[in-house]
């Protein structure tokens, strides 16, 4: 009984910290510190430091600030222009039209970025004013861009997976190539829909663009093919084994860097801010990684997640059951916290329940990604519908309903990734890893 | 908030945030350096030996120098949504926030010097190929958690006196987090 209140008081704390506005990193320590206290007689602060000092110096992370700063540079250039200029031609002809390239587009950012925002401010900077011109209904502008920017989290590199991968131990590489294909996935469902709007509301659909000659087509996206080069190289190297997470994250910002000057957009100001920006993204989710190892420490004392673990194994459920249980459990938490955060807060307690019933570890981390990401449009805090509302100066409220058919959109891929867990696990079990 | 340009203690402290942030970044740099050198080396069949340990120093000095030049934009996050709401009682909020705060990362600073002190005095050596005394990259952490420690107070007393913190309210544009 009296662990029973020690639990509860620990509970609260992390609820009164995280609630309150403490910031992320830091309250997880506390909570941390909380449970050292009250959980153990070990002196909570020389444990403490051992555990964040591993944490935070270990190779595996490397490639974290090292794709951050990639992602910036290229956030710093005319890829927002080329993007749409690029895409639009090709994307004509589909039924749907030029919306596709909000969603293509997004796809091919989020593949040179970790980022949602980056990827929807980048798309979106040029993509909202061109397709509003055209008369596209504001509607499906908004709402097709705000889902597909969440790509950005699920397409390689993503800093949620890189989390994960730390968090769990577990391969950053196959992580990644873990995620291409459910990316693809999803991409294809967006696009998907925007066909099937396009048929079903064809009064909406504005007037084609005039024909263009294939040339012309490949004259329009001659800046956007090294930026697919780019990324083919980066996750190619990764998937033959050629090359770590953290060393395809190097080519990525060096090749980053080559683009950028080619473009001529590489000036000592926009290096220094990229990588500024870089420091500053990278130390925030250190931060968070630091308060958070500190805290699985301090959460194997209060024996949650084997109390927890040994729960579910007595309730005999099926794997089934139970992703359905933590979709809906990391939507509700994802309401409050971003993806990061709920990802780092939670692995602690429910690694143990997933590898109790026998659910792989690389596809629990796709899956996780493709609620988290489905956190990011939903109200109160969803992120993409915070970066969209100061874009279009939309209320949130109307984003957020746009956005509904994407949310539904992910749903529908968390129940394929169940029905089809090869999707996700296919490409790691078959490529070429490196140690390390 | 009224701008007290004036104090040179101020301006010590701002500069003292930058420049550690600037640190920072030149850490991030010297990390990509030591990975393109560790490839190359693998590339010309010799080895960097130690390599992935010292860019494991490097990222954690990265990650701590910028601590408190991350908190100066803005760029830690946090549960906005009930201090959003407190309205004339945000003050209140934001000096628990900071009290908070700044206690914890002192305690983690404490422990962070005594890990040094310790790693120096037993003569801690990593157990990877580089061989490095630990408080040496130890050291970056100690630092950057004092520093960090030293805005929070610093906004903290502002808060208290002045009833004013200048952090910017996060940009949701720069927020490259998500």
């Amino acid at each position: 009984m009296e662990h029973f209140a020690l639990t509860g008081i620990f509970l609260f704390v992390l609820f009164l910290l995280l609630g309150s506005g403490v910031w992320v990193g830091l309250a997880l320590l506390g909570v941390a510190f909380v449970g050292m206290e009250l959980f153990t007689n070990r002196p909570a602060g020389d444990a403490m430091i051992t555990t964040i000092w591993t944490a935070s110096s270990g190779w595996s992370l490397t490639a974290l600030p090292l794709f951050i700063w990639m992602g910036e540079i290229l956030y710093r250039t005319r890829l927002s222009a080329d993007m749409f200029r690029g895409l639009a031609p090709w994307m004509a002809p589909l039924p749907g039209r030029l919306l596709h390239t909000n969603i293509v587009g997004c796809t091919i950012f989020a593949a040179v970025s970790g980022s949602s925002a980056a990827t929807l401010t980048t798309v979106g900077k040029m993509s909202i004013p061109e397709l509003r011109k055209r008369g596209y209904p504001e509607h499906m502008i908004i709402g097709t861009l705000t889902g597909a920017a969440t790509l950005g989290l699920m397409i390689p590199p993503s800093l949620t997976l890189i989390v994960y991968g730390v968090t769990i131990n577990e391969s950053i590489s196959k992580l990644f190539i873990a995620g291409i294909l459910p990316g693809l996935v999803l991409s294809a469902l967006f696009m998907g829909y925007v066909a099937f709007w396009s048929f079903t509301r064809p009064h909406e659909v504005p007037p084609p663009e005039p024909p263009m000659s294939f040339g012309r087509k490949i004259h329009e996206a001659r800046f956007l093919i090294p930026v697919l080069l780019l990324v083919a190289f980066v996750i190619g190297s990764m998937y033959l084994g050629l090359a770590t997470a953290t060393e395809a994250a190097s080519f990525g910002v060096i090749g980053a860097l080559v683009l950028a000057a080619s473009q001529r957009s590489l000036n000592r100001k926009t290096f220094v801010e990229s990588l500024l920006g870089a420091t500053r993204t990278s130390c925030m989710i250190a931060l968070i990684l630091a308060g958070a190892a500190f805290l699985s420490l301090s959460m194997g004392f209060t024996g949650l997640p084997r109390a927890l673990a040994g729960w579910i194994a007595s309730m005999d459920l099926s794997p089934v059951v139970l992703i359905v249980a933590l979709t809906l459990f990391y939507i509700v938490i994802g309401m409050f916290l971003d993806g990061i955060s709920s990802v780092v807060l939670t692995m602690a307690v429910v690694e143990p329940m997933i590898r109790q019933v026998g659910i792989d570890v690389i596809w629990f981390g796709i899956f996780i990604v493709v609620v988290v990401e489905m956190a990011q449009i939903t109200p109160p805090i969803g992120f993409n519908l915070f970066v969209m509302q100061g874009m279009t100066k939309h209320e949130i409220g109307y984003v957020a309903r746009t956005a509904i058919p994407m949310f539904l959109l992910m749903v529908v891929m968390v129940g394929i990734l169940v029905a089809f867990p090869e999707i996700a696990t296919y490409l790691p079990d078959n490529m070429r890893s490196r140690p390390g | 908030m009224p701008h007290r340009a004036a104090h040179p203690i101020r301006a010590i402290l701002d500069r003292l945030y930058f420049a550690s942030g600037m640190l920072a970044a030149a850490c991030l740099l010297a990390l990509l350096v030591i990975v393109v050198l560790q490839m190359s080396a693998r590339w010309v069949g010799t080895t960097f030996p130690g390599s992935t340990a010292y860019a494991g120093y490097c990222m954690a000095a990265a990650s701590y120098f910028a601590m408190a030049y991350a908190l100066n934009h803005g760029a830690h996050i946090r549960v906005n949504l009930l201090l959003s709401r407190l309205g004339r009682f945000r003050r209140g909020g934001e000096i628990w926030c900071f009290g908070i705060g700044a206690a914890l990362s002192c305690y983690f600073s404490f422990y962070a010097y005594k890990a040094v002190y310790w790693s120096r005095k037993l003569n801690d050596i990593s157990q990877d190929q580089d061989a490095t005394p630990l408080w040496i990259p130890q050291l970056p952490m100690a630092i950057g958690m004092t520093i960090l420690s030293l805005a929070l107070l610093d906004h903290l007393v502002r808060l208290l006196f002045f009833g004013l913190t200048d952090i910017g309210d996060e940009s949701v544009q720069d927020h490259h987090t998500e």
